[in-house]
C-alpha cells in the first residue's frame, strides 16, 4: 500500500477543535484501493471542498466519513467519539440526528410536497406534524422559497428543488452536511445562487459543510480545499 | 442491430430486465397452463359422459325398434353408489353392438363388474353384496366403460323374462355426443376470469418491473430519431422472447397440471388423464393467443413514449382522476339487478344479460378500484401523524392506478370468495327434503301387485341372514278435502302410530290417542274422503267414517312437510285398492346392518332401486362437496397467484424508486420506518378494495341465490374469510418491501 500522506491544514485531533475526523482511512473495492489511508479534519463551521478527477476517491471519503460505508480501515471521530465501530443502526441514527445530506438532483421525494420534504427528517426523528411543517416552511422561507411549500419537486426549477434539498439537509440542526455534486445538474448561476444558500444556511446554523465537486470554480471559491488523487490527499493543496 | 439482437443483449447486461422477463414468462406459464386446464373442463366432463353414456337410457332409444332390454338403477354400499345396468337380448346376442370396455353382452346369470367393485364384492361377506347379482362374476369391465377408474358398475344379464320390471326395449346401447356438465362448464367459465386475471396481473406487474427503465431507455431512442415502428418492434422483441417461452412452458407444464387435476373428485370420482386432451388447433390457439394478449398489452403501453418521448423521459403528472369511475359500480349493479329480476321472471335472453351483468361489475372494479385507492390516499394526506402514513398517502394520491394494480388480483379473488360463500351455506340450508322416512329406513316403491311378494322374499332373505329385521309395507292414498267450490289433496302414508314412531320423523308421541289421522295442517275431516290413487286430483273418494279424530303434530323436522298419516283402522271400509296404488316396503336398518338389509331389499325387488333419505342428503353433501372443494382449490391458486403478483408490485414500487429510497436510507431514514410505510401503502388500497370488493360480492351472491331460491340467505361468519385471507395475503405480499428495502441499503447511493 502506498504510504499515508496527510492534510498539512488539518488541525491537531488532540487539540478537540476538530468535529469531525478521519484516521487512516482505507476503503477498497476488490483489488482496486479508493481510499488508500486519509487523515482528514474538518471543524465546526467548517467549509470544505473535496476536488479530485472522476474515481480519485472524493465521493468514497464523503460516504465513509458520513457513514453510508464502512472503511476497510482507518477511524472516524465525530466531535471526538469514535462512530466508525457503530454498527449500522447506530450510524443510521447518527445520519438522520448529527448529518445532513445534499445529493446532486435533490433525491427528494417526488410524492411529498416540498414542505413535506423538509420535514420528513424531523418527522423521522419523531417530532410532531405541526412542528415539523413549522420548521420546514421556516427553512423553505429563509431559502427564498416562499409560497412554494406546497409545489412537489417536478413543479419546482432545478435550483428551487436543490435548495428544498438544502432546506431539507439543515432543518434538524445537523453539525455536518454532506454535498455530493450539488451543483452538477444546475447551470452556473444557479449552481453559485445555490452553493451560496447552502454556505450561508449552514454558516447561520453552525454547521460544517463538505462538499465534493469536480468543478474547480466553485471549489475556488470555498474557504477550504482538499485535493484528492488515487485515494490520497493530494500533497499541494490549494487555498 | 435488429430488435431482437437488441431485446438480447438488454436481457444479457441487465439484471433487473432479466428478473422482469422471467417473471413475466412465469406468469404466462402460469396463465396459459391455467387457460389450457379450464378450457379442457368442459371436454374433460363429455369425454367422460361419452365413456358411461352405455350405462343410461336414452327415451329415443324406446321408439326404436328393439334388439335388447335395459333397466338402470342406483345401488348404494358403504354410501359409495353403484350404477347398475340390467340387460336382456330380446333375440340374441350376437347383433347387439358393445360399448368400449365392454368385453362381452352378459348371458342370463353373469355379471360383469367394474374392477373397483369387484375388489369390494370379493372383500365383503356375500350377504352385503354379492347376493345382489347374479351368481356367476364373469369378468371385469375395462376402463373406457367407466366414467372414472374408481366407479362402480354392474352390468347384470337376464333372460327378458326376469328382467325387473321397469326395464325398457333399446335397439342399443346409448351412444354417440354426450352433454357436458353445465354446473363444471360455468365453474371453468369463473375460474378462466378468477384465476387467468391475477396471471395477466402477474404479468403486468412483471412488466413493470422494468417500466421506468424502459420507457427511459426507448425516450432517448426515440429522441435519437427512431421511428415509432421500429421502438415498437424493439418493445415486440422484448416482450415476445419471455412471453413465448412462457407460453411454451405453460404448454410443457400443463400435461402435469392436468395430471394434478385427475385426482380432484367431481361427480363421484377421479378422473382419466386422458379426460383433460383439448382439441390440437384449440390448443394452438390458446398458445399463440397469450403471448399475442401480452404483446398487445406491452405495445399499447408506449403510446406515452410516442406521444411525448420527452415528457416520458423526464417524469410527468399524472392527472387527477374523475369522480365519473364511481357511477361505473352503480351502472354495472343496476345492469346486474335488471339481469337478475329478467332472470327470475323467466326472461329470454336473461343468461345472457347475467353474465354481462357480471362481467361489468367485475370491469368496474377496474374503474372504481383506483379512485377509492385515490380517495383513501387522499384521506391520509389530511390526517397523517407519523411518515409512513404521510408517505403511503401521497403515494396512493399520486399514482392510484399502480397502487391499485398491485391488489387487483386480490381484489377479484375475494368478490369470487364472497359470492361463492354467500351462495354456499344457502345451498347447503336448502340440502334435505325427501320422504318422511327416517334417515336410515331403506325403502323400494312397488305396487299393490308386488308389494307382499318383495315383502316376503325380503324377510326370507333377513331371515337367512340371521338378522332380526323385518320389513313394513306401506300404503300410500289420497285425502280430499272440499274447501269452498273445490278441495285440497294430500299425501297420506297409512300406518299406525308405533310403526310411525319406528319408521318415520313424524312427531307422533306417545300413541296413547285413539287411532285417527295425524297431521300437521288443521283438516275439516267432515268434509274429507279418501281415494287409493289420484291421477288428475279429480276422482271421487270414499268419505271417513264419521268420528275420526284429528291429532296434530308439532313440526319436530322442517324438512317433513306435505304427508299426512292414516292409522289402517281409520280408512274408510269401501275404499277401494287401485293398481296404481303406491306401495312402499320399508326396512329399518342400523349401520351394523345396512348393507345386509340392502342386499334383502334389493334382491327381492330384481333390481329396483333401494332407497333411503340417508343417501338422498349423502348425494347432496357429495354434490356440494363437489361445488366446496373447487371453489377452494380455485380461491387458493387465485389468492396464491394474487399475492405473488401483489408481491412483485411491491418489488417493482421499491425499484421504481431506488434512488429516493437509497437517498433516504443514506440521510439515515431506517428501513423499517420506509418498510413500514410501504406496508401501509400496499395494505390501505387492498383493505378498502378487499372490504368492498367483498360487499359486492356478498350482494352478487344474494341476487344469484335469488334464481335458485327465494328463501332467505345464510350467513356464516366464514363469508368474511375471503376478506381477512385477501387482507392478509395483501401484507403477506408487501413485507417483500423489506428484502427490497436491505438490498438498496446495503449500496444507497449505487445507480440502478
Amino acid at each position: 500500500m502506498e504510504p499515508r500522506t496527510y492534510d498539512p491544514q488539518s488541525p491537531d485531533l488532540a487539540g478537540g477543535t476538530a468535529v469531525l475526523s478521519g484516521r487512516g482511512l482505507v476503503k477498497r473495492y476488490g483489488a482496486q484501493y479508493a481510499l488508500a489511508g486519509i487523515d482528514i479534519d474538518i471543524r465546526r463551521g467548517d467549509a470544505v471542498a473535496i476536488v479530485g478527477p472522476s474515481g480519485s476517491g472524493k465521493t468514497s471519503l464523503l460516504h465513509v466519513l458520513a457513514g453510508i460505508l464502512r472503511a476497510d480501515d482507518g477511524e472516524i471521530f465525530l466531535a471526538g467519539q469514535r462512530i466508525d465501530q457503530l454498527n449500522e443502526k447506530k450510524r443510521s441514527e447518527l445520519r438522520r440526528t448529527e448529518f445532513g445530506f445534499v445529493f446532486q438532483s435533490g433525491m427528494l421525494v417526488a410524492e411529498l410536497t416540498a414542505e413535506e420534504n423538509v420535514a420528513l427528517p424531523m418527522l423521522l426523528g419523531g417530532a410532531s406534524r405541526k412542528e415539523a411543517v413549522a420548521a420546514g416552511r421556516q427553512w423553505l422561507a429563509r431559502l427564498g422559497l416562499a409560497g412554494k411549500e406546497t409545489r412537489r419537486p417536478g413543479e419546482l426549477s432545478g435550483g428551487e428543488a436543490q435548495r428544498v434539498a438544502i432546506a431539507r439537509a439543515l432543518t434538524h440542526r445537523p453539525k455536518v452536511i454532506f454535498a455530493d455534486e450539488p451543483t452538477g445538474a444546475l447551470d452556473t448561476r444557479t449552481g453559485r445562487d445555490t452553493m451560496d444558500a447552502l454556505l450561508g444556511a449552514a454558516a447561520e446554523s453552525g454547521a460544517a459543510v463538505i462538499v465534493v465537486t469536480h468543478d474547480r470554480e466553485l471549489a475556488e471559491s470555498m474557504p477550504r480545499t482538499v485535493s484528492i488523487r488515487d485515494g490520497l490527499i493530494a500533497t499541494r493543496l490549494a487555498a | 442491430m435488429n430488435a431482437l439482437q437488441l431485446a438480447l443483449r438488454v436481457l444479457r447486461r441487465d439484471r433487473r430486465t432479466r428478473t422482469s422477463a422471467i417473471l413475466t414468462g412465469m406468469g404466462v406459464a402460469i396463465a396459459t397452463g391455467l387457460v389450457l386446464l379450464l378450457i379442457s373442463l368442459p371436454f374433460a366432463t363429455k369425454a367422460r359422459a361419452e365413456r358411461s353414456q352405455w350405462q343410461e337410457i336414452t327415451y329415443s332409444a324406446r321408439e326404436q325398434s328393439a334388439k335388447l332390454l335395459i333397466s338402470t338403477s342406483e345401488d348404494f354400499v358403504d354410501g359409495k353408489k353403484i350404477t347398475r345396468i340390467d340387460v336382456a337380448p330380446v333375440a340374441g346376442a350376437a347383433g347387439i353392438a358393445l360399448p368400449a370396455g365392454v368385453p362381452k353382452f352378459p348371458a342370463p346369470g353373469e355379471t360383469w363388474v367394474s374392477p373397483e367393485l369387484g375388489k369390494l364384492v370379493h372383500s365383503k361377506p356375500e350377504s352385503q353384496l354379492a347376493d345382489r347379482f347374479t351368481p356367476n362374476l364373469a369378468g371385469a369391465l375395462g376402463s373406457d366403460a367407466l366414467k372414472f377408474p374408481e366407479q362402480l358398475v354392474a352390468l347384470v344379464g337376464h333372460t327378458p323374462e326376469d328382467m325387473p320390471s321397469d326395464a325398457l326395449p333399446a335397439p342399443a346401447f346409448t351412444h354417440g355426443d354426450a352433454r357436458v356438465d353445465g354446473l363444471l362448464q360455468l365453474l371453468a367459465g369463473v375460474g378462466v376470469v378468477v384465476l387467468v386475471v391475477p396471471s395477466l396481473v402477474l404479468v403486468a406487474s412483471a412488466a413493470r418491473l422494468t417500466a421506468a427503465r424502459r420507457e427511459r431507455r426507448l425516450a432517448a431512442i426515440r429522441l435519437a430519431g427512431a421511428t415509432p415502428g421500429q421502438v415498437t418492434n424493439m418493445v415486440a422483441a422484448e416482450t415476445a422472447l419471455s412471453a413465448i417461452v412462457g407460453a411454451l412452458a405453460g404448454l410443457v407444464l400443463s400435461p402435469a397440471l392436468h395430471r394434478l387435476a385427475t385426482f380432484v373428485p367431481w361427480d363421484g370420482g377421479t378422473w382419466q388423464a386422458s379426460d383433460f386432451s383439448l382439441p390440437i388447433p384449440l390448443t394452438i390457439t390458446l398458445v399463440v393467443a397469450m403471448p399475442v394478449l401480452v404483446l398487445l398489452a406491452a405495445v399499447l403501453g408506449l403510446r406515452r413514449v410516442f406521444a411525448t418521448p420527452l415528457g416520458a423521459a423526464a417524469g410527468h403528472t399524472k392527472k387527477p382522476l374523475h369522480w365519473w369511475r364511481l357511477l361505473a359500480l352503480p351502472v354495472a349493479g343496476a345492469v346486474f339487478l335488471f339481469a337478475i329480476v329478467q332472470a327470475n321472471t323467466g326472461g329470454d335472453s336473461s343468461g345472457f344479460l347475467l353474465l354481462f351483468g357480471l362481467a361489468l361489475l367485475v370491469g368496474s372494479a377496474a374503474l372504481v378500484g383506483p379512485w377509492v385507492t385515490s380517495a383513501v390516499g387522499g384521506l391520509f394526506v389530511k390526517v397523517w401523524r407519523k411518515p409512513a402514513g404521510l408517505l403511503a398517502g401521497r403515494r396512493l394520491r399520486d399514482d392510484p392506478k399502480g397502487a391499485y394494480r398491485a391488489s387487483a388480483g386480490v381484489v377479484l379473488a375475494v368478490f369470487a370468495g364472497s359470492m361463492a360463500l354467500t351462495l354456499m351455506p344457502s345451498l347447503e340450508s336448502m340440502a334435505g327434503g325427501g320422504r318422511a322416512f327416517q334417515d336410515s329406513v331403506l325403502y323400494v316403491e312397488s305396487d299393490p301387485a308386488n308389494a307382499a311378494k318383495i315383502a316376503q322374499q325380503t324377510d326370507a332373505a333377513l331371515t337367512k341372514y340371521g338378522e332380526p329385521a323385518r320389513s313394513t309395507v306401506v300404503r300410500q292414498v289420497g285425502l280430499r278435502v272440499a274447501e269452498g267450490s273445490g278441495h285440497s289433496n294430500y299425501s297420506a302414508l297409512v300406518m299406525d302410530c308405533a310403526t310411525a314412531v319406528r319408521l318415520t320423523r313424524f312427531n307422533v308421541g306417545t300413541c296413547d290417542a285413539k287411532p285417527g289421522i295425524y297431521s300437521s295442517y288443521s283438516l275439516d275431516l267432515g268434509k274429507a274422503s279418501v281415494v287409493s290413487y289420484y291421477k288428475t286430483g279429480d276422482e271421487p273418494g270414499t268419505p271417513l267414517a264419521p268420528g275420526v279424530p284429528l291429532h296434530l303434530l308439532s313440526k319436530a323436522d322442517a324438512d317433513v312437510v306435505g304427508s299426512l298419516l292414516i292409522d289402517p283402522s281409520a280408512l274408510p271400509a269401501g275404499l277401494v285398492t287401485s293398481p296404481e296404488e303406491r306401495v312402499t316396503v320399508a326396512v329399518p336398518s342400523t349401520d351394523g346392518n345396512r348393507e345386509t338389509v340392502r342386499t334383502a331389499l334389493g334382491g327381492a325387488a330384481g333390481g329396483a332401486q333401494v332407497y333411503s333419505r340417508e343417501l338422498r342428503l349423502g348425494n347432496q353433501q357429495s354434490e356440494l362437496g363437489d361445488l366446496r372443494r373447487v371453489t377452494v382449490i380455485g380461491l387458493l391458486a387465485a389468492a396464491v397467484l394474487a399475492g405473488c403478483s401483489a408481491a412483485v408490485a411491491t418489488a417493482g414500487s421499491v425499484m421504481d424508486r431506488r434512488r429516493t429510497f437509497g437517498a433516504l436510507i443514506a440521510a439515515g431514514t431506517p428501513v423499517k420506518v420506509l418498510a413500514r410505510a410501504l406496508r401501509v401503502e400496499a395494505a390501505l388500497p387492498a383493505l378498502v378494495a378487499t372490504i368492498g370488493a367483498g360487499v359486492v360480492g356478498i350482494l352478487v351472491g344474494i341476487g344469484l341465490f335469488s334464481l335458485v331460491d327465494d328463501q332467505g340467505i345464510t350467513m356464516s361468519p366464514w363469508i368474511l374469510a375471503p376478506v381477512v385471507l385477501g387482507v392478509g395475503v395483501a401484507l403477506l405480499a408487501a413485507s417483500v418491501c423489506t428484502p427490497a428495502l436491505n438490498r438498496v441499503r446495503a449500496e444507497p447511493l449505487a445507480e440502478e
